[in-house]
């Protein structure tokens, strides 16, 4: 019995050291890139597919088969010779993705606002809850006669004639301007 | 005292809180200017097509952005620096008042002439008369003649309290052991309200401050009574 629970916690903590990782990586993917990463060496030049650093520290293929080394030794040549379909290899040799595929929207802004709708409507949910089971009644001064007298009160006593309360009653009138 | 949903400040009282409101409205023009400006290059730089984005140096627009806010400051200190020093000439006041702030209920002296004085305690929610503002109304009243000039007195008998009156545009703490001096003049006439404005404990939101300017023969009226209860 022992042994199987032994094997078992075994089998959790033998993860992989990139697990920490993980998470950026199952956004990516949940959101339509899916290319499987691996942890990042810093300490070496990098690769990037960014609009505003067009031109990244290292090709996107930096080990060649050699198919690419043949065509990397063409390219050294006339650049008329090279066929539509080499220059648009020796490109994917360089860059992983053009910029129409950089400048692609992920949809990820759906899931943000529909997220954030979901919690203003359990938000929503509360506080109706709490204002049902929790606030204590009222003070009797909110009643509707009570804020009628209020009102008729305040505009006696002239509260803020000049440019606020009472300067928008009409006196004469008896009605609001 | 404020009416329901009000967003801005009471209507002045007195001409130092008018300055205060044109002040404001003044300041608050300029963050409104400089807000929007950030917002609209906030938009624009999320909203570029262009990649180049990182120009490292360009001596103009540094002397723009360095020159400009301090331009800005002096124009926002000036008017501020003003109303200061005008909030402390020399006013020659008509009538002295001193305010003492208790635990938990302000007190008012006016001893210039008599000895009268007086407790100013918040009516009770369930005492109110219809109509009557909860938590704002108090039994006394500080009454003081309309279009004079007044000079407070500010102290405490316990503990940290401050006499605020949003509508005449005066806060002033009341520190035990200490006498604050503010003045104001009153332009019109009527009733104006405030809270007690540094915490002091349970009560602290149930002690308003009251302040009823009235024409000066009113005010003559109201001290001789007031001098008759007390001396019941």
């Amino acid at each position: 019995m022992l042994r199987l629970i032994a094997a078992r916690g075994g089998r959790l903590l033998a993860r992989p050291p990139g697990a920490a990782l993980t998470p950026v990586c199952s956004r990516a993917a949940s959101h339509g890139e899916g290319e499987a990463s691996t942890a990042v060496d810093m300490s070496r030049p990098l690769y990037w597919n960014r609009l505003d650093t067009p031109l990244p520290d290292r090709p996107f293929k930096d080990v060649l088969n050699e198919e690419d080394t043949a065509l990397k030794q063409k390219e050294k040549g006339p650049w008329g010779q090279l066929t539509k379909e080499e220059k648009i290899a020796i490109y994917r040799l360089a860059f992983q993705r053009t910029y129409p595929e950089m400048k692609q929207s992920t949809g990820e802004w759906k899931t943000v606002v529909g997220g954030i709708f979901i919690f203003m409507g359990l938000t929503g949910l509360v506080v109706i809850w709490q204002s049902y089971y929790v606030y204590p009644p009222q003070p009797r001064t909110f009643a509707e006669d009570w804020q009628a007298r209020q009102l008729q009160r305040m505009l006696d006593m002239r509260v803020n004639p000049i440019e606020g309360f009472s300067a928008k009653w009409d006196y004469e009138k008896g009605q609001w301007k | 005292m404020a009416h329901p949903s009000q967003l801005g400040f009471q209507d002045a009282a007195s001409p130092v809180m008018e300055e205060l409101l044109h002040f404001h409205d003044h300041a608050l023009m300029i963050v409104f200017l400089i807000s929007t400006l950030v917002l609209y290059i906030i938009v624009a730089m999320v909203s570029t097509k262009l990649t180049n984005k990182y120009i490292l140096d360009s001596q103009e627009i540094e002397i723009i952005w360095t020159v400009l806010p301090a331009v800005i400051l002096i124009l926002i200190a000036l008017p501020s620096l003003r109303i200061l020093y005008l909030m402390d000439e020399i006013n020659d006041p008509h009538l002295t008042i001193k305010a003492m702030g208790h635990q938990w209920y302000w007190s008012y002296e006016y001893t210039d002439y008599e000895d009268l004085g007086f407790d100013s305690y918040m009516i009770p929610t369930q005492d109110l008369a219809p109509g009557q503002f909860r938590l704002l109304e108090a039994d006394h009243r500080m009454v003081v003649p309309v279009e004079s000039p007044i000079r407070i007195l500010i102290s405490a008998e316990d503990v940290l309290h401050s006499w605020a009156v949003p509508a005449l545009g005066i806060k002033m703490d009341a520190v035990p052991g200490r006498l604050n001096q503010t003045a104001f003049i009153t332009s019109r006439p009527g009733v104006f309200y405030g809270q007690c404005s540094e915490i002091c404990g349970a009560n602290h939101s149930f002690m308003p401050i009251v302040v009823e300017a009235v024409p000066l023969e009113h005010f003559e009226s109201w001290s001789s009574l007031m001098l008759e209860d007390a001396s019941l």
